[in-house]
């Protein structure tokens, strides 16, 4: 028993350190004119306003050739083509599953774009479109690729390879989706004896590093097995990593993930969550991730 | 109540979890998440507290009033709860929808009072019959993330606690007529005694085990949890099963005695630091909402 | 606050004359019970089941001068679409204390205190209910009591689950509901209305407390406990324990009133 209680310390002021890391940056406000030089295009994020070019988002300006975006830092998911999501079944409709993925809409999975038990190769029938639920049902977490963007900007996701497909036992972990670095893989086997996806969408799943995979369930068979204390802790002490770095605005991806469950190991799980160790923590991250890039 | 989708591996994990006594995140089955507590929030109220348990955000306000004793107990002052779930704690209460978890919040809190010991009703009476002072509690959900119940109380008893409620003179005139004088000094007031009051537990029975503090997911794997009200000396002031499922005579008894202990225990840390807290004065650093 | 227009009401502010008692007259004598009833007997139950002839399935409970009605309608469709669950049907409940039931007269709208036995009902209901036989359907439950004399949210539990059995509704178990009373070391059972407010509103004695338990007897399991006042804990699971003992004495008496129904309803058979 443990009840951890304590008056609240007041947020940090932005030093002046982590200002000047902002120095090269372009920040603008709803309203600001971002340039009145008409030789420019409008991207995402602006507005013409009698020939100025203005932004409608807080965020960072971004200029690529002669377009101008403005790219929000908290936002939903803008799914690409090609990303890697995780996201959670809300409704089982006619040849379809309506998919929350932190987008706008919800994203749409065809049965179509989904591997059937019995191999890529088989064909759709009716009695598959009545047994939908028995391969995801609401509530259940997938793991997807995004296959195509309709025109209102809802995803169509595929789950068509063996990578893909419903998730079995583990956590997620929400994040914001523009902490997730963009990477070849985003499937990783951690080397502390879990397994990672960093979903785009800023949803996050740990799982239990699984064994060799069954090739006929086609990734739609989960293990209800116990997993192993050992297998947990390594996954709890991860969830409340991503926390941590999630709470300091750090990039998401493999080596941070890393480093920052190494820099943990000296504190008990259930503590990591705590002010002073955060800070600990962040900071001894930050100075190895520093080494490694420098 | 503010819910969350699980799947049923996901349930699987947490439930094999709590039976390992290794919770989700890396809690043991009878730990609180980390709370922070600040009283004295609202300058327009005579006493006030804000608790966060976790993502879970609770304002609650006193305020003293003048009000006429209730004929049964005409020697006695009263408590009045309320508690509001605005649409900013999550989409779901907007309108009518938080509605009835308010009542249902409330009519526990009124349960968890009902006894002779809690606070002193006899000190809040002014003028047997006539006056006594009505303390309002008004408590107010900022943000949802499980277990609002504990999280509640504790912000009742630090605003109890941080309550200052004037002090009144009467004084009677030639005709025997009475009247009411309130001190105008804002120094001169009277405190009220929180040393009995209870603070709340909810135990989550999850699988074969129980859990305090759940989170939105624990709670969405139990299908009964309990809910104990339990002072510093550990008295039971309040008892209520929860949820749909039934529980069995031994969990009871378990569930009980793992609430006292817990309950008990929850007291000694909070007066601490409601006391350093207030040894550090006027001049400490208020935080508020900012953080 | 709402008002009813619709009726003729009295002044604003009227009182009982009980209030102007002898303060003496309400303390609870806890050494003594009306006849040869002991501390732990529960009073002797009266039920009868279909007495609504309109609804699915009712039952009418008396114990001592507590009566209580109940009348179940359902299952039918959920009203509120938002609140459809595919996988289980809802309990309903619609608690009233009539106004002439108390003491004290009561309001016609349903007040804070009715709407906490409502939710205390339901969730008591709830665990003796096959509710995933009913997706997306309501089952409404109506209790009105017409005389309040102690132990009404037991008495409303067991009643309703009579009801609900009347209804044809699939349950796992009846649900038997049992009230107790504690004074000090003493504990009294199923308690009248002057033993259960008693001298808790003069007494600032120790282990003052109520509980109610609501019981699958055939499961063994509690499906409902709700407990106020300031009880010991070990005080207090002895209470659950004595409860749980005063709810099976109940179950004959129901048992007797459902199998009666159900002999009523049988058609006659044909040797």
């Amino acid at each position: 028993m443990a009840a951890d209680m304590r008056l609240p310390t007041a947020g940090e002021q932005i030093s002046s350190s982590s200002l000047s890391l902002l120095d090269g940056k372009h920040l603008v406000v709803p309203g600001d004119v971002i340039t009145s030089d008409t030789g420019f295009m409008r991207g995402h994020g602006t507005y013409m306003d009698e020939e100025k070019l203005t932004a409608s988002v807080a965020g960072e300006v971004e200029r690529v050739n002669k377009l101008i975006c403005v790219r929000p830092l908290k936002t939903r998911f803008n799914g690409e083509v090609g990303d890697v999501v995780v996201g959670r079944i809300t409704e089982v409709q006619q040849k379809r599953w309506k998919v929350e993925t932190n987008s706008r809409l919800d994203s749409v999975l065809l049965l179509s774009s989904v591997n059937l038990p019995g191999g890529e190769l088989r064909r759709r029938s009716a009695e598959d479109e009545l047994s939908m639920r028995d391969y995801l049902q609401e509530g259940d977490l997938i793991s997807a690729e995004v296959q195509s963007v309709f025109a209102d900007g809802a995803l169509s996701l595929h789950t068509r390879s063996l990578k893909y497909g419903k998730l079995g036992q583990g956590v997620l972990v929400l994040v914001s989706p523009s902490l997730v670095k963009r990477q070849k893989t985003h499937f990783h086997n951690l080397p502390c004896g879990a397994s990672i996806i960093l979903g785009s969408n800023g949803y996050i799943w740990l799982y239990p590093t699984p064994g060799q995979q069954d090739e006929e369930a086609g990734g739609y068979y989960t293990s209800m097995e116990p997993v192993p204390l050992s297998d947990r802790e390594v996954i709890s002490r991860l969830r409340n990593c991503l926390l941590v770095l999630a709470a300091h605005k750090i990039l998401l991806y493999d080596t941070s993930v890393l480093y920052c469950f190494e820099s943990s190991l000296s504190h008990q799980i259930k503590d990591i969550l705590k002010p002073e160790v955060m800070d600990e923590i962040v900071m001894k991250t930050r100075q190895r991730l520093m080494e490694q890039e420098g | 109540m503010a819910s969350v989708q699980v799947s049923e591996a996901e349930k699987v994990y947490i439930m094999h979890g709590v039976r390992d006594d290794l919770r989700v995140d890396g809690r043991g089955c009878e730990d609180y998440r980390h709370m922070v507590i600040e009283t004295d929030v609202v300058s327009n109220t005579d006493g006030s507290a804000k608790v966060s348990l976790g993502h879970s955000d609770i304002l609650v306000g006193v305020k003293a009033e003048i009000g006429k004793p209730r004929a049964l107990v005409p020697d006695e002052g009263y408590l009045e709860f309320f508690v509001d779930c605005s649409a900013n704690a999550t989409p779901e209460f907007e309108g009518r929808g938080g509605e009835e978890l308010g009542i249902d919040l409330s009519n526990t809190l009124y349960k968890v009072f009902n006894n002779k010991h809690s606070i002193d009703l006899r000190s809040l009476c002014i003028c047997p019959g006539e006056h006594c002072w009505v303390l309002y509690v008004d408590v107010l959900l900022l943000q949802c993330d499980g277990n609002l119940f504990d999280a509640i109380s504790i912000a009742i008893k630090a605003a109890l606690f941080n309550t200052r409620i004037p002090k009144v003179h009467i004084s009677e005139d030639a005709e025997g007529g009475k009247e009411i004088e309130l001190s105008d000094d804002p120094y001169d007031c009277v405190r009220l005694n929180v040393e009995n009051v209870p603070c709340i537990v909810t135990l989550c029975k999850v699988g074969q085990r129980h859990v305090v503090d759940a989170t939105l997911q624990e709670k969405a794997c139990s299908v009964a949890s309990l809910l104990l009200a339990v002072t510093h000396k550990g008295m039971v002031t309040c008892v209520r099963k929860m949820g749909g499922g039934s529980l069995d005579p031994e969990s009871i008894s378990e569930m009980t005695e793992t609430g006292k202990r817990v309950g008990k225990a929850l007291h000694a840390p909070l007066m601490d630091l409601l006391k350093k807290e207030e040894g550090l004065g006027k001049n400490r650093q208020k935080v508020g909402f900012l953080r | 606050m709402p008002t009813d227009t619709k009726r003729l009401r009295g002044p604003e502010e009227s009182q009982s004359p009980m209030l102007f008692l002898p303060p003496d007259a309400q303390i609870l004598k806890a050494s003594s019970r009306d006849g040869s009833r002991g501390h732990a007997d529960v009073r002797p139950i009266f039920a009868r089941c279909g007495l609504v002839s309109q609804a699915k399935g009712s039952a009418y409970l008396e114990a001592g001068n507590t009566k209580i009605i109940c009348s179940v309608y359902g299952p039918r469709e959920t009203e509120r679409k938002d609140e459809t669950d595919m996988k289980s049907g809802r309990l309903l409940c619609d608690f009233r204390l009539a106004p002439f039931s108390c003491l004290k007269r009561g309001a016609w709208i349903q007040g804070n205190e009715e709407r906490d036995l409502s939710v205390a009902l339901i969730e008591s209901l709830q665990p003796g209910v096959c509710l995933h036989r009913y997706p997306r359907s309501q089952i409404e439950i109506n209790v009105v009591v017409l005389e309040n004399d102690g132990s009404i949210l037991a008495h409303a539990v067991t009643c309703a689950s009579i009801a609900l059995a009347d209804a044809g509704i699939e349950m796992y178990d009846v649900v038997l509901g049992c009230t107790l009373r504690q004074d000090g070391d003493t504990c009294l059972v199923d308690p009248t209305f002057a033993e259960e407010s008693g001298n808790w509103l003069g007494g600032y004695g120790e282990n003052q407390g109520r509980v109610t338990v609501a019981l699958l007897p055939n499961f063994n399991q509690v499906s409902g406990l709700h407990a106020d006042g300031e009880m010991r804990e070990d005080t207090l699971t002895e209470a659950v324990r004595t409860c749980m003992d005063g709810c099976h004495k109940l179950y004959p008496v129901v048992q007797h009133a459902l199998l009666r129904a159900v002999k009523r309803k049988a058609p006659p058979s044909v040797k």
